[in-house]
C-alpha cells in the first residue's frame, strides 16, 4: 500500500528533504496571502459610520402618539435625556420583528413605550422591550401630526431595513447585508430608503406603500441593491416618509 | 410553494429520514458493523446529530460492510490521490470567485442626485 519513494509529511517528525522547500514556499505564501486578503477585503468595504444601540443611556421611557401607517412610529410628547419631545422615531421589536401587532390598539392615541434606542444621525428607532412594560396606555389627548408634502421625487439609493441601518448591524447596508435585511423586512421591521443625496436635509426615508400595507415581495427583491425609485415624499411629524411607487423601482 | 419554503420542507424531510435511520442504525446496525460498539450504549445518542446529517453515507457504509465488500485500506486511497488536483482547482477557483464578486458589485458612481418630478400641491 505504501510507496517508500513518495515523501510523507508528519507534523511531529522532521520534514522530508524533498518537501522542505515546498513547505517553506507554502508557509511563506500563506503568511503573505492572509494579511493581503484581509487588507483587500477591508479596503473595499465602506465605513459603516457611527451608529448602534445606545445601551449607554439605558432603557428609555417615551410617551407619544403612535401612528401605524405606513409602519409604526412614535411622535414623542414626553421624551428623555436622549430623545427630545417633538421627535418622531421608528419602532421595532426585539429580533427581526416589527411591533405592529403590539401597538395596533393605539393608532392615533397616546402610549408609553419602553426600550433601547438605536441611533444613526437623524435616524432613530426604539427597540420596544418585551412584556407589558414595553407598551402601556397613556393618559391625555394625542396631538395631531403635521404633514408637510415635499412633492414627487425620483431617488437613487438603497432600500434597507431600518433596524440594521440604525445600528443593529454594522454594516447594515449593501449586498453583504441583503439576506439579513430581507428577513427583517419579512418580519415587518420598518424599511428605509437611503438616498444618494439629502432632500430638505433628510437622507433616510421611511418607506410606505399607497395602501398603507407593509411592502411586498416585489420591493423586498430589491433590498441591498442600488436602485432608482419614484414616490411621494412628505414629513409626517418631522419623519421623512417616501410613499414608493413599486412599478418605478429598478436596479441600477 | 416558494423556493425558500421548498428548501425548508426538503430539510425537514431529510431530518425525519435521518432520525429514523439513526434509530435503526444505533439499535441494530452499529453492533453488526463495529464489534467494539457491542454492549456499549451510552455513547450512541451522541451519534444521532451526525447520522441525521450524513444518513445516506451511513446507509451506504452499512451496506458495504454488511455485504463483506469493505476494504479498509483502499477506502482512503481515492481521496488522497485526488487531493493534489482538488488543491489546484481550489487555488484557482477561490480567488476567481472573490474577484468576480468584487467585479459584480454595483458602483456608487451609478447613484444620481434626487430629482423633483412634481412640486407639492
Amino acid at each position: 500500500m505504501s510507496d517508500k519513494e513518495d515523501p510523507f509529511f508528519v507534523g511531529y517528525l522532521p520534514a522530508p528533504k524533498s518537501l522542505r522547500w515546498f513547505l517553506a514556499g507554502v508557509s511563506l505564501l500563506l503568511i503573505l496571502a492572509f494579511p493581503l486578503f484581509s487588507w483587500a477585503v477591508s479596503v473595499t468595504q465602506e465605513d459603516p459610520g457611527p451608529s448602534g444601540y445606545r445601551f449607554d443611556f439605558g432603557r428609555q421611557t417615551l410617551t407619544g402618539t403612535i401612528t401605524l401607517a405606513p409602519y409604526p412610529t412614535l411622535h414623542v410628547t414626553e421624551g428623555s435625556e436622549l430623545v427630545a419631545a417633538g421627535e418622531t422615531i421608528l419602532l421595532a421589536g426585539v429580533g427581526k420583528f416589527g411591533v405592529a401587532n403590539r401597538v395596533s390598539d393605539f393608532d392615533g392615541a397616546l402610549a408609553t413605550l419602553q426600550g433601547i434606542i438605536l441611533d444613526r444621525g437623524d435616524l432613530r428607532m426604539l427597540q420596544v422591550a418585551g412584556g407589558r412594560r414595553g407598551v402601556m396606555a397613556a393618559e391625555g389627548e394625542a396631538p395631531t401630526l403635521d404633514i408637510e408634502p415635499l412633492g414627487r421625487w425620483r431617488l437613487s439609493g438603497e432600500i434597507c431595513d431600518g433596524k440594521c441601518l440604525a445600528g443593529a448591524m454594522r454594516p447594515g447596508t449593501g449586498i453583504g447585508h441583503r439576506a439579513c435585511a430581507q428577513l427583517c423586512l419579512v418580519g415587518e421591521v420598518p424599511p428605509v430608503f437611503v438616498a444618494s443625496e439629502p432632500i430638505n436635509g433628510h437622507e433616510f426615508f421611511l418607506i410606505g406603500t399607497a395602501d398603507g400595507a407593509p411592502i411586498g415581495r416585489d420591493l423586498i427583491d430589491f433590498v441591498g441593491l442600488y436602485v432608482e425609485a419614484e414616490g411621494e415624499i412628505s414629513l409626517r411629524g418631522g419623519m421623512p416618509v417616501l410613499i414608493i411607487d413599486p412599478e418605478t423601482v429598478e436596479s441600477l | 410553494m416558494s423556493f425558500a419554503a421548498t428548501l425548508v420542507l426538503m430539510a425537514e424531510i431529510w431530518v425525519w429520514i435521518g432520525l429514523a435511520i439513526s434509530a435503526l442504525f444505533l439499535t441494530i446496525g452499529i453492533g453488526r458493523v463495529d464489534e467494539d460498539a457491542r454492549g456499549a450504549y451510552v455513547f450512541r445518542p451522541l451519534l444521532v446529530p451526525g447520522i441525521i446529517l450524513i444518513w445516506p453515507l451511513v446507509l451506504w457504509r452499512w451496506w458495504i460492510i454488511e455485504t463483506g465488500r469493505d476494504d479498509w485500506a483502499k477506502r482512503h486511497q481515492p481521496p488522497r490521490a485526488f487531493h493534489a488536483q482538488a488543491w489546484m482547482v481550489l487555488a484557482v477557483v477561490i480567488p476567481l470567485i472573490f474577484l468576480a464578486a468584487l467585479a459584480a458589485r454595483q458602483s456608487t458612481e451609478l447613484l444620481t442626485p434626487p430629482v423633483l418630478l412634481e412640486a407639492p400641491q
